[in-house]
C-alpha cells in the first residue's frame, strides 16, 4: 500500500514535469513548423495564426498569444510540482524552494508596500513569473511574448487600473483634488503624468526586450555577412555564429529579461503603495464608522419610541 | 503567413494579456501561496505546540520535584518522631521494669524478714519451754521435794518471760 502510494506520487510528479516541459516543446515545434525560411535580417512582430472578426478590431491569435498561454501552462505545472506532497515538516528540496519563493516575495511586498498590501504578493509574483518566463523563452529560440507591445500594455493597464482603484479609496473628491496639486494650473501636467505611468511601464519593458531581439538579429546577420566575405571553404560555414551571440544572449535574454521582470514588479508595488492616500483613507473610514454608528443609534431610538 | 508590425496595437490582444495576468495571479494564489502559507502556518502551530508542551512538562516536573522535596522533608520529620517515640517508650518500659524489680525485691525482703521473725519467735518459744522444763527439773532435784508442779511452772514461766522481755 505504501509502495503503491509512493509510485503514485512519482507518477503524478512525472505528469507535472511533463506539464512544465511539454508546452515549451510545443512552442519550439510550432516555431519550427511555421517559421518562414528567410535569408538575412528580418525583424518583425509576431506571426498571425488566426484572425477572428470582432468589433473595432479583429481578434488576432498570434505567436505571442500562443506562447504566453504555453508559458502560463508551464508556470501552473511548476506551481503544482513545487507544492506537490507539501508537508508541515519539509522533506523535499522543492518544498524549500516553494517556501523560499513565497517568503522572498512576501518580504519584498512587506518592505515596499507595507503590511496592508500583503494580498498583493501573489500578484507581484505573477508579474515576475510571467514576465521573466516570457522573456526567457528566447533561450529556446521561441518568440518571446514580452516583445509584443500588446502583452505588456495589457499588464501595464491592469496595474494602472489597480493604481487608480487604490487612489480612489481616499474618496473621489480627494482623487480629483490630487490633480490640482500643488496649484490648479498644474492639472494638465498631472493628467499627463498619470497617463504616462502605464505608457512608460509598457515601453520600458517592451523596449528592453525588443532591443535585445534587434541587436541579436543585427549581430547574427553581421556575423554571417562577415563569414560570407571570407575566402574558400571558410565562407561556406558560418562558424562565427558559434559562441559570440551566446555572450549577448547572456545579457539580453537572461540578465535583461529577469531584470525587467523585477523592475516591472517593483514599479507596480511602488506606484500602488505611493499612490494610495493613507491618511485620506483613514479619515474616510472613520467617517464611515461614525456614520454607521449614528445610523444604528437612530434606529435604536426609533425602536425605543415604538 | 502574415506577421504583425513590430509596434502594433490591438485592443483584444491587450485585453487577453490583461486577463492572462489575472489568471496567473489566481493560479499562483491558489496553487502556490495558499498551500505554502497553510503549511507554514501548520508548522508554526506545531512549533508553538511543542514549545507549550515543553513548558507544561517543565512546570509539571518542577511541581513534582517540589512535592517530592516536601515529602522527603516530611519523611525525615516522621523518622525523627518515630525514633524519639521509640526511645521514650523504651525508657518508660525500662523504668517500669526496674520499678517492678524493686518492688518485687522489697516484697521478698519483707517476706524473708517476717519469716525470720516468725522462726525466731518459734525458736524463742521452744527455748522458753525447754528452759522452763529444765528449770523445773533442776528445782526438783535441788529441793528434792515435790512441789506443786503446776504452781511452780507458772512461777518459772513468769520469770522467764520477764527475762525474755528484758532480752528483747
Amino acid at each position: 500500500m505504501r509502495l503503491n502510494q509512493k509510485t503514485k506520487h512519482k507518477i503524478v510528479d512525472g505528469l507535472l514535469i511533463c506539464m512544465m516541459i511539454l508546452p515549451l516543446a510545443a512552442a519550439i515545434v510550432i516555431k519550427v513548423l511555421t517559421q518562414p525560411y528567410s535569408e538575412g535580417m528580418n525583424i518583425t512582430g509576431a506571426l498571425i495564426f488566426l484572425e477572428i472578426p470582432m468589433p473595432f478590431q479583429p481578434l488576432l491569435i498570434t505567436e505571442a498569444q500562443i506562447n504566453s498561454w504555453l508559458v502560463m501552462i508551464s508556470i501552473t505545472g511548476l506551481c503544482l510540482f513545487l507544492t506537490h506532497g507539501i508537508k508541515a515538516v519539509p522533506d523535499s528540496k522543492r518544498q524549500h524552494i516553494a517556501e523560499m519563493i513565497v517568503e522572498k516575495v512576501d518580504s519584498m511586498v512587506r518592505e515596499n508596500m507595507g503590511e496592508m498590501f500583503m494580498g498583493f504578493s501573489p500578484f507581484v509574483a505573477a508579474i515576475m513569473a510571467l514576465s521573466a518566463f516570457s522573456s526567457l523563452l528566447t533561450l529556446i529560440g521561441v518568440f518571446p511574448p514580452t516583445s509584443d507591445l500588446n502583452i505588456i500594455a495589457g499588464w501595464a493597464i491592469l496595474v494602472f487600473i489597480l493604481i487608480t482603484y487604490y487612489k480612489l479609496k481616499g474618496g473621489l473628491w480627494n482623487y480629483i483634488k490630487g490633480f490640482g496639486d500643488p496649484i490648479f494650473v498644474m492639472a494638465p501636467m498631472n493628467v499627463i503624468s498619470e497617463i504616462a505611468t502605464p505608457l512608460s511601464m509598457t515601453f520600458r519593458h517592451f523596449g528592453n526586450v525588443i532591443s535585445g531581439v534587434v541587436i541579436s538579429a543585427l549581430l547574427g546577420s553581421a556575423l554571417s555577412g562577415i563569414t560570407a566575405k571570407l575566402p574558400g571553404l571558410l565562407g561556406q560555414i558560418p562558424f562565427l555564429k558559434i559562441g559570440i551571440p551566446a555572450v549577448l544572449s547572456l545579457y539580453f535574454d537572461i540578465f535583461s529579461g529577469c531584470m525587467q521582470a523585477f523592475i516591472f514588479a517593483s514599479l507596480t508595488m511602488i506606484y500602488i503603495s505611493t499612490g494610495f492616500p493613507g491618511e485620506a483613507y483613514e479619515k474616510r473610514m472613520k467617517r464611515k464608522i461614525e456614520r454607521a454608528k449614528k445610523k444604528e443609534e437612530a434606529k435604536r431610538l426609533a425602536e425605543l419610541e415604538k | 503567413m502574415q506577421t504583425l508590425d513590430i509596434i502594433s496595437i490591438n485592443i483584444w490582444n491587450i485585453l487577453i494579456s490583461l486577463v492572462n495576468l489575472l489568471i496567473i495571479f489566481l493560479i499562483l494564489k491558489k496553487l502556490l501561496f495558499k498551500p505554502v502559507k497553510k503549511v507554514l502556518d501548520q508548522r508554526q502551530g506545531q512549533v508553538g505546540k511543542l514549545y507549550d508542551d515543553a513548558k507544561t512538562a517543565k512546570e509539571l516536573a518542577e511541581k513534582e520535584k517540589e512535592q517530592y522535596d516536601e515529602k522527603l522533608a516530611m519523611a525525615h520529620d516522621e523518622a525523627v518522631e518515630i525514633v524519639s517515640a521509640a526511645k521514650e517508650r523504651a525508657e518508660r518500659m525500662g523504668d517500669e521494669i526496674v520499678d517492678e524489680a524493686n518492688r518485687k525485691a522489697t516484697g521478698m525482703i519483707k517476706r524473708a524478714d517476717e519469716e525470720i521473725a516468725q522462726q525466731r519467735k518459734k525458736a524463742m518459744n521452744e527455748i522458753k519451754e525447754d528452759i522452763s522444763n529444765i528449770s523445773v527439773d533442776i528445782a526438783e532435784k535441788v529441793i528434792e521435794r515435790e512441789i506443786d508442779e503446776r504452781d511452780h511452772k507458772e512461777l518459772i514461766d513468769k520469770f522467764i518471760n520477764e527475762i525474755g522481755e528484758d532480752d528483747e
